[in-house]
């Protein structure tokens, strides 16, 4: 709602990028293309990533790490972080001065990339639904980690695609996405299923259902922090890294999901599907549906199309390969699906840097007036948001492309090495090209999206 | 490896030579010039034009020439976004775009429910 309660029907931030110039997106595509093949031409012919044990960290970090001290603060700063954005929800204004939407879109959504690359998994560290969860146990005496039942195998990560799938729809499709009472609505069900979820199923619940903790644990693979398989903490490079991502059930419904909906998001921006929204008939004169409710289901089948169309064709593209007789052709989707984590994280960074930088800012700015009444409780009310990025295109543009082609270019190695790995050696250079087009085609999509949006 | 790091720094590099000259831009600039009209007419359920492609250079403001059968609400999703009401008959509307940095900016009906321009700024 606007501040005389009017309803945006844009979700937050004001202006988009300008688009990326053609030169410039052919330019990235020719690149990914080049790199991909030459990939394929000239990379190792035995897996490196695979095992790979890493370096230990110096014993002083190790130990700070690891500290309970250290562990105890991160816990009181996810829930001061939780409270106070708790208490803006229920208690603030439905206006788009609340900070609440800011700190769930931005800070929360959006933050949980870049946080997650540098620091490592943050959400497991911070998430308060762990830390509540922890006290109960606490409290009666039990084991965090331990449920009433054990966390069935088969579900694997598919609580966390649904889950991520019901979080791009409310930011995405739902028309009332920046309205006080559904966005708290839906933050107050994900707490109580995360709640219900760790006392049935302890911990683990956490690290393959909540759709948060999942997604920030997929991106903490691309950064340099990890575990040793004694638990020490090794630095490794980001692939390596990435190739200890634990292949579940529904890991690549996980992935189709964040990719497919970030490319929604562009196409959504797009004036190809503004234009068929405003000025199709069978949107505007279907003789059956209002034209709200037919753009809605709209947005809703596109938004589907997106994440299911990517799921298909990466799962497709990986199976098709020769395999040994002893492999199971169906194991091979979720067994490559890291590899496109990186492209995620590219297009991430694309297609949110600006939005993140200046949208986040002005999230800082609010954040020190939750109840809306003028007040300056964290002394961040007069800031200015810095729009340099904004008013340096060229610059940001660069970026943009930048990220994409090094992400697709990480994620053809990734899959390279697990090709390597996984298929059979008469059929590790022919098997890799279907998953190799897959990945230009995904790539040369998300460039496309940058233009044209 | 090596071999690819410096493929891929060798790409990195190209595509920043063959795209970094150019457009560059400018810090926003206090020189004025005169704001940019734009024709906005409201009939029954339709406004004209409908998801139009406009653009202006940065630094410049708009003024929105509205004819409406009836008052509305029109919303500019600049940052802050900024929100405008006109009444039936003929209304001129001045906007300031100037302190915007370069980017998309849309002009949506707020009962509509339609983007009316879309404005880019550069």
């Amino acid at each position: 709602m606007g501040p005389d309660g009017t309803s945006l029907a844009h979700g937050i931030g004001g202006a988009q990028d300008l688009p990326i110039s053609p030169e410039l997106a052919i330019a990235g595509a020719v690149a990914a293309l080049t790199v991909s093949f030459t990939v394929l031409a000239v990379a190792w012919r035995t897996p490196r990533y695979d095992g790979a044990p890493g370096r230990p960290v110096p014993p002083w970090l190790d130990a700070l790490v690891a500290h309970p001290a250290y562990r105890v603060a991160l816990r009181v700063l996810g829930m001061v972080l939780f409270l106070y954005t708790a208490v803006a929800a229920v208690f603030g204004q439905d206006l788009v001065i609340n900070p609440f939407f800011g700190i769930f879109y931005v800070w929360w959504w959006v933050g949980l990339v870049p946080f997650s690359l540098l620091l490592g998994p943050v959400w497991k560290a911070i998430s308060p639904v762990r830390t509540i969860n922890l006290a109960f146990a606490r409290i009666s005496g039990g084991d965090p980690d331990e449920g009433m039942f054990r966390y069935p195998e088969r579900l694997g990560y598919w609580p966390a695609a649904i889950g991520l799938f019901a979080f791009v729809w409310l930011e995405l499709v739902y028309p009332y996405s920046t309205e006080l009472g559904p966005v708290r609505l839906w933050c107050a069900v994900y707490v109580a299923a995360m709640l219900l979820g760790g006392a049935l199923f302890g911990s683990t619940f956490y690290e393959r259902a909540d759709p948060f903790e999942v997604y920030s644990g997929l991106v903490a693979k691309m950064s340099v922090w990890g575990r040793s398989p004694e638990g020490r903490l090794v630095l490794r490079s980001p692939l390596a890294n990435l190739a200890t991502v634990v292949p579940r059930p529904g890991l690549v419904a996980v992935v189709a999901v964040l990719f497919g909906s970030t490319a929604f998001d562009s196409f959504r921006d797009s004036t190809t599907w503004l234009r068929f929204l405003q000025d199709h008939d069978v949107i505007n004169d279907n003789g059956v549906l209002g034209a709200d409710t037919s753009v809605t289901i709209a947005n809703n089948v596109a938004l589907l199309v997106f994440c299911g169309g990517i799921g298909l064709i990466f799962a497709a593209a990986s199976m098709a390969t020769g395999i040994d007789p002893g492999t199971d052709r169906r194991s091979l989707p979720d067994r490559f699906a890291h590899s496109i984590v990186p492209i995620i994280v590219g297009y991430i960074v694309a297609h949110y840097l600006s939005y993140f930088v200046e949208v986040g800012q002005q999230t800082l700015i609010y954040a020190s007036d939750p109840f809306s009444d003028g007040s300056n409780y964290l002394g961040t009310a007069d800031l200015q948001v810095n729009y340099w990025l904004s008013y340096h295109p060229t610059f940001l543009a660069n970026v943009k492309v930048l990220a994409v082609v090094v992400g697709h270019v990480l994620g053809v190695i990734a899959a390279h090495d697990r090709a390597i790995k996984v298929l059979p050696l008469r059929h590790q250079l022919t098997g890799q090209l279907p998953l190799l087009f897959a990945m230009v085609g995904f790539t040369a999509g998300g460039l496309f999206l940058l233009f044209a949006a | 490896m090596r071999r690819l790091i410096a493929g891929a720094v060798l790409v990195a590099a190209v595509l920043a030579l063959t795209t970094a000259c150019g457009d560059d831009e400018a810090a926003p600039t206090n020189t004025t010039s005169p704001a940019k009209p734009f024709e906005i007419n409201f009939l029954g359920e339709t406004v004209t034009p409908s998801g139009a492609e406009e653009t202006i250079e940065q630094g410049t403001d708009i003024e929105l020439v509205i004819e409406a059968d009836k008052p509305g609400e029109l919303h500019v999703h600049s940052s802050p976004e900024q929100q405008l009401e006109y009444d039936a008959g003929t209304t001129t509307i001045p906007v300031a775009l100037s302190n915007q940095p370069p980017g998309v900016i849309d002009i949506e009906s707020h009962d509509l429910d339609v983007v009316v321009i879309r404005l880019t700024i550069r």
